[in-house]
């Protein structure tokens, strides 16, 4: 009787341990399920980021790959990437990368546009000495330079700031540290082109406007028409510009052209100096100005480009003596945008830019002392926000692409 | 009645208590186990799902299918708080931007449940109605940092200085058995919303 009571006993304490160890075990596996699917899944998704990054990358140091991954093996899982052109004339381009591992999957979409200079609020090769930015400098958009990046009390720089060499403070990072509103990388290599300009002529010849011959060329812009002369003293000829320049590309060969006027349209004025340091340098003789101004109506479709082989100065002239409007995205291939004469000029109020600089060497506007401007201009430089999607046409590009979106 | 039939009763009485006291040990203990493993396995599943649904949400910062739309990723951040954040993103891939807000309520929504730390986090898409999640976080706790990888210090006055931020989620077992509740803490490092840096 005992011996029965107690193998009854036994088998159903056992039983209830049985029950109730396997119950703890399933919640301790579920437990443990939770965070291998939470691991899978990051996994997955570190691949298939790795894979968007590798496909990137491939993409910077070979504009035509296509080829894309299939089935790679990657950190114990799987990448596939396939690239697709999302749109052809614009060449704006999108990576598909997948990551797997261990049954989870993960999608990284990458998109990629051309990139042109004319993105740029600031860009320089040199900054023509040790020229320091400081508190009372802003940029609005995208900044970049090939030289160091010299701050001094916080400048600011509201767009994406990158520099090939890297940021030396005036003092130490506490006083001079930049607000980087947009971000800030270095060691970023992007080398202004060195015959852009010169190739302007090419397509100039295919559907544009071409000027050739001359020594100078008077360019005024007259909304939907350009005027034209080659001497100062001599009439303006007129021509109507969607026919004569349908690419919206104008090109000054081996000349000098003297600039003014408002731009109706989207129009890129190109001028080439046939290896002249005299050539190949544009002239502001008075305000150059959207006739649509899009900070007054943002559904504007004005667009200049000034792409001078040489300089952009700003003439030293009556109508330049006090303030100076530009509008456009300027680019100097081999020298800088500047003022004629900035040290002996009178002081001659604002640059009003709305726009942005490409230049190769940074040059000055005016001298300033203890009491202020002693010469030359102060700058009011503004971004165009529309130049971060659009540019004018044929503006020179950087021969690769810019991550636009990236989705995971 | 004999002594020896005494002794047989007395001793079942003792032996039977012995077993009781076991039984009834064995059954309290497994409730507990039970409690609070099942609180740990809700816990660990809720912990899980903050990190998922905050990483999926966190990494969209900026984002808009059609980039030509909101060109200038690095102002996507518009509120950045210890424990709040307000950002827009193209949340139903429709090319619009939508506001995604997070924040935590305080203690005191959660006067229902047993634990008194548990926080309800609110998700706020554009002007709806903000959706609560009772996931007993009790802590959600947000650090910024600038491009320099320096902290910024919170709430954010320059939200476009952000380059990078920590997630620290603690969530508690709402129950617990003899109030021993259970935790889990996560931490994303350094989240880098990649649109952030586009451009």
């Amino acid at each position: 009787m005992i011996g029965k009571a107690t193998l009854l006993l036994i088998v159903g304490f056992s039983l209830i341990f049985l029950v109730v160890s396997k119950n703890f075990g399933d919640v301790s596996n579920r437990a443990v399920d939770n965070f291998v699917d939470y691991y899978t899944q990051t996994v997955a998704h570190d691949i298939a980021i790795s894979g968007a990054n590798i496909a990137a990358n491939n993409i910077f140091l070979d504009p035509t790959w296509n080829s894309g991954y299939d089935d790679v093996p990657f950190q114990g899982g799987y990448l596939d990437a396939q690239l697709q052109i999302l749109d052809p004339f614009k060449n704006i381009r999108e990576v598909t990368v997948q990551g797997t591992y261990y049954g989870s999957t993960s999608t990284v979409k990458v998109k990629f546009a051309p990139s042109k200079f004319s993105k740029f609020a600031y860009y320089s090769v040199s900054e023509g000495g040790t020229i320091w930015w400081t508190q009372s400098d802003t940029v609005w958009g995208p900044f970049h330079t090939q030289d160091y990046f010299r701050a001094h009390k916080h400048p600011v720089f509201f767009g994406k700031a990158t520099t090939k060499k890297s940021l030396i403070y005036y003092t130490s990072e506490a006083a001079d540290k930049p607000l980087f509103l947009g971000g800030y990388d270095q060691g970023i290599d992007l080398p202004l082109p060195t015959n852009a300009v010169a190739e302007m002529e090419a397509i100039a010849d295919d559907d544009g406007l071409k000027f050739s011959g001359h020594d100078t060329v008077y360019i005024t812009f007259a909304g939907d028409s350009l005027r034209y002369r080659y001497k100062y003293n001599t009439p303006d000829s007129s021509l109507y510009l969607p026919t004569a320049a349908p690419n919206g590309l104008i090109f000054a060969k081996n000349c000098i052209v003297r600039l003014k006027g408002t731009v109706k349209g989207q129009y890129t004025l190109g001028c080439s100096s046939g290896s002249s340091l005299a050539k190949g340098t544009v002239y502001l003789d008075n305000d150059i100005v959207f006739q649509t101004d899009p900070r007054i109506d943002p559904s504007s479709d004005d667009l200049l480009g000034i792409c001078a082989e040489n300089s952009v100065l700003i003439t030293d002239n009556i109508p330049n003596r006090s303030d100076i409007n530009i509008h456009a995205s300027i680019y100097c291939e081999k020298g800088g945008f500047g003022a004629q004469k900035y040290d002996t000029r009178p002081i001659s109020g604002n640059i009003n830019l709305l726009g942005g600089i490409i230049q190769h060497t940074r040059k000055a506007v005016g001298t300033f002392g203890s009491s202020g401007i002693k010469s030359g201009f102060a700058k009011r430089y503004k971004y165009d926000d529309r130049l971060m999607v659009a540019s004018p046409p044929f503006f020179p590009g950087t021969g690769g692409f810019e991550i636009v979106s990236w989705y995971e | 009645m004999g002594f020896s039939t005494m002794l047989d009763i007395i001793g079942s009485i003792i032996i039977g208590g012995i077993l009781m006291m076991i039984t009834w040990r064995l059954s309290d203990a497994a409730t507990a186990k039970t409690y609070n493993n099942s609180g740990e396995l809700s816990l660990q599943q809720n912990l899980a799902t903050v990190a998922q649904i905050l990483e999926h949400d966190f990494r969209k910062i900026g984002y808009c299918s059609d980039w030509t739309k909101f060109p200038d990723p690095s102002k996507a951040i518009l509120y950045a708080d210890t424990s709040e954040i307000l950002y827009v993103t193209d949340l139903d891939l429709d090319d619009n931007m939508d506001s995604i807000r997070y924040y935590l309520g305080p203690a005191s929504e959660l006067s229902g449940t047993p634990n008194p730390r548990d926080k309800v986090l609110y998700r706020v898409e554009n002007n709806e109605i903000p959706k609560p999640s009772n996931l007993g976080v009790t802590r959600f706790n947000l650090v910024y940092f600038d491009a320099s990888g320096d902290v910024i210090p919170s709430p954010v006055a320059l939200p476009g200085l952000i380059a990078s931020m920590e997630i620290n989620v603690s969530v508690e077992s709402v129950a617990a058995y003899d109030t021993a509740y259970s935790s889990a803490f996560w931490r994303q490092i350094r989240l880098v919303a990649r649109n952030l840096r586009n451009r």
